[in-house]
């Protein structure tokens, strides 16, 4: 029997767009206009302002980057650590049952 | 004199060698399991997961000091749809890396009541520990840890209760 | 996810390549986020177009081949939610005058399918999103979280929220004998 969530991944898979999709999103690319060359002082900020933007990204991406590493830390850390706690388990109940 | 020196830097040279990660080759099993869990963290990304555990819960500070000195984490987790899904051969090609002079198992059990079967591998590094490697074989799954670097492993084994690992029963008796 | 050599610069015409194969490998993920929150096709792929042509202008930003999925994700999820909220105050589109996009992989009971796509297009925006990001995109909750900027338990609460309420309608619709196996989540 099919769960909701089946359902609904089939229900919600991927759709593609129109053929020409790709074609269409070049041309707008090519279109978009040419700016004209900013005065020099008009450049110098937009540069720090870019600078500031990707440092702003950059720093987002690496937060993104970094919680998605101490996930797996910890799913890490949470598999290595039942499997050991298994066999620690199985070694303590074998003791117990050979001096009992 | 420049032999005995060029033997002390090779001797040095080779004490300053970082722990290698164990070679495993998965290719087979992945193409056959149904789901898989795969962790690979060294380097600078394990050294960023270490900065965003929290120093405030409990359970990520003692995470942190566990995995703060580590060079990588590795964990393969097969699980397949049915039994026999892999060999006792697959299971052996994961072991045959560990049977070097440098590794050494320390506890081999099995359970007959869900029939998993899970051998602890220590790395030996001078007089303490390099890595771990943990083989957990069970009918419809298959796990493989690598740790490189000193992990410590009664901190790892008193996360029992924590982080959704099983607590180990001390003294229960049957 | 094949691992793409990305250009660290603006794309130019030499480059023009790369990007082509970037839109291309990328385009259903975009339009079908966007056709699943706001189920007009024409709307999608003026907003899936929108969001390459920022693409275009953010890529030297983008560190790598996992951020640009990141990356289209967010703003896609976000634009489509902050078009869906505009357009609320308008009349909707009928979802029967709204042709069917081919699906990428075919599947599924297409009745049971039908029903639910409506459900889903009824949700409450941000459920919507959290809704087709978890089960069009596999995302986990945390991931969600992340794409959306809201916290994790906001999107558990909402999630499990409008999976029962998708239950509880769907069983209105098409029966309590749908098929549908209760799941543990």
């Amino acid at each position: 029997m099919a769960s909701l969530e089946d359902e609904l991944r089939s229900a919600l898979r991927r759709r593609e767009p129109s053929p020409d999709f790709t074609e269409r999103v070049l041309a707008r690319v090519s279109a978009a206009p040419a700016r004209r060359a900013p005065q020099p002082w008009v450049r110098w900020l937009a540069a720090i302002a870019a600078a500031l933007l990707l440092a702003a990204g950059g720093l987002e991406y690496r937060h993104y980057r970094g919680e998605r590493a101490k996930d797996q830390v910890l799913v890490a850390v949470r598999i290595a650590g039942s499997k050991l706690n298994k066999a620690q388990k199985k070694v303590q109940m074998l003791t117990h049952r050979s001096t009992s | 004199m420049k032999a005995a020196g060029l033997a002390i830097a090779l001797l040095l040279l080779a004490g300053a060698a970082p722990a290698q990660q164990v070679k495993w080759n998965f290719d087979k099993l992945a193409a056959r399991a149904s789901d898989t869990v795969d962790v690979s963290l060294s380097g600078s990304l394990l050294r960023l997961a270490t900065k965003f555990l929290s120093d405030d819960d409990k359970d990520e500070a003692k995470v942190k000091k566990l995995v703060g000195g580590l060079k990588g984490i590795y964990v393969k987790s097969f699980e397949f749809k049915k039994p026999g899904e892999y060999s006792a051969a697959d299971v052996e090609s994961f072991r045959a890396p560990l049977h070097a002079p440098d590794w050494e198992r320390v506890v081999g059990v099995h359970s007959s009541e869900d029939g998993e079967t899970v051998e602890v591998y220590i790395k030996n590094e001078g007089k303490g520990i390099g890595g771990l490697a943990i083989i957990a074989s069970e009918p419809k799954q298959l796990t493989l840890v690598n740790i490189v670097g000193a992990i410590d492993l009664d901190s790892l084994s008193e996360l029992g209760g924590h982080l959704g690992i099983p607590e180990v029963d001390v003294d229960k008796k049957k | 996810m094949t691992v793409l050599e990305m250009p660290r610069r603006a794309p130019s015409a030499a480059s023009g390549l790369d990007f082509a194969s970037l839109v291309r490998q990328h385009q259903a993920m975009v339009f079908s986020i966007a056709w699943h929150l706001l189920r007009d096709r024409a709307v999608a792929e003026e907003l899936a177009q929108d969001v390459f042509l920022s693409l275009h202008q953010h890529l030297a930003e983008l560190e790598s081949p996992e951020h640009i999925v990141f990356w289209l994700r967010r703003v896609t999820s976000n634009r489509a939610l902050d078009v869906a909220r505009r357009r609320q105050r308008r009349p909707m589109v009928s979802l029967e005058s709204s042709p069917e996009p081919v699906a990428v992989t075919p599947g599924g009971d297409p009745l049971l399918g039908t029903a639910l796509k409506k459900l889903v297009a009824a949700l409450p925006e941000k459920a919507r999103a959290i809704v087709v990001l978890r089960y069009q995109e596999d995302l986990d909750p945390a991931e969600i979280a992340r794409v959306l900027g809201i916290p994790v338990g906001t999107v558990k609460s909402q999630l499990q929220r409008a999976l029962a309420l998708l239950r509880e309608k769907l069983s209105r619709v098409v029966g309590p004998a749908s098929g549908l196996s209760p799941r543990e989540e």
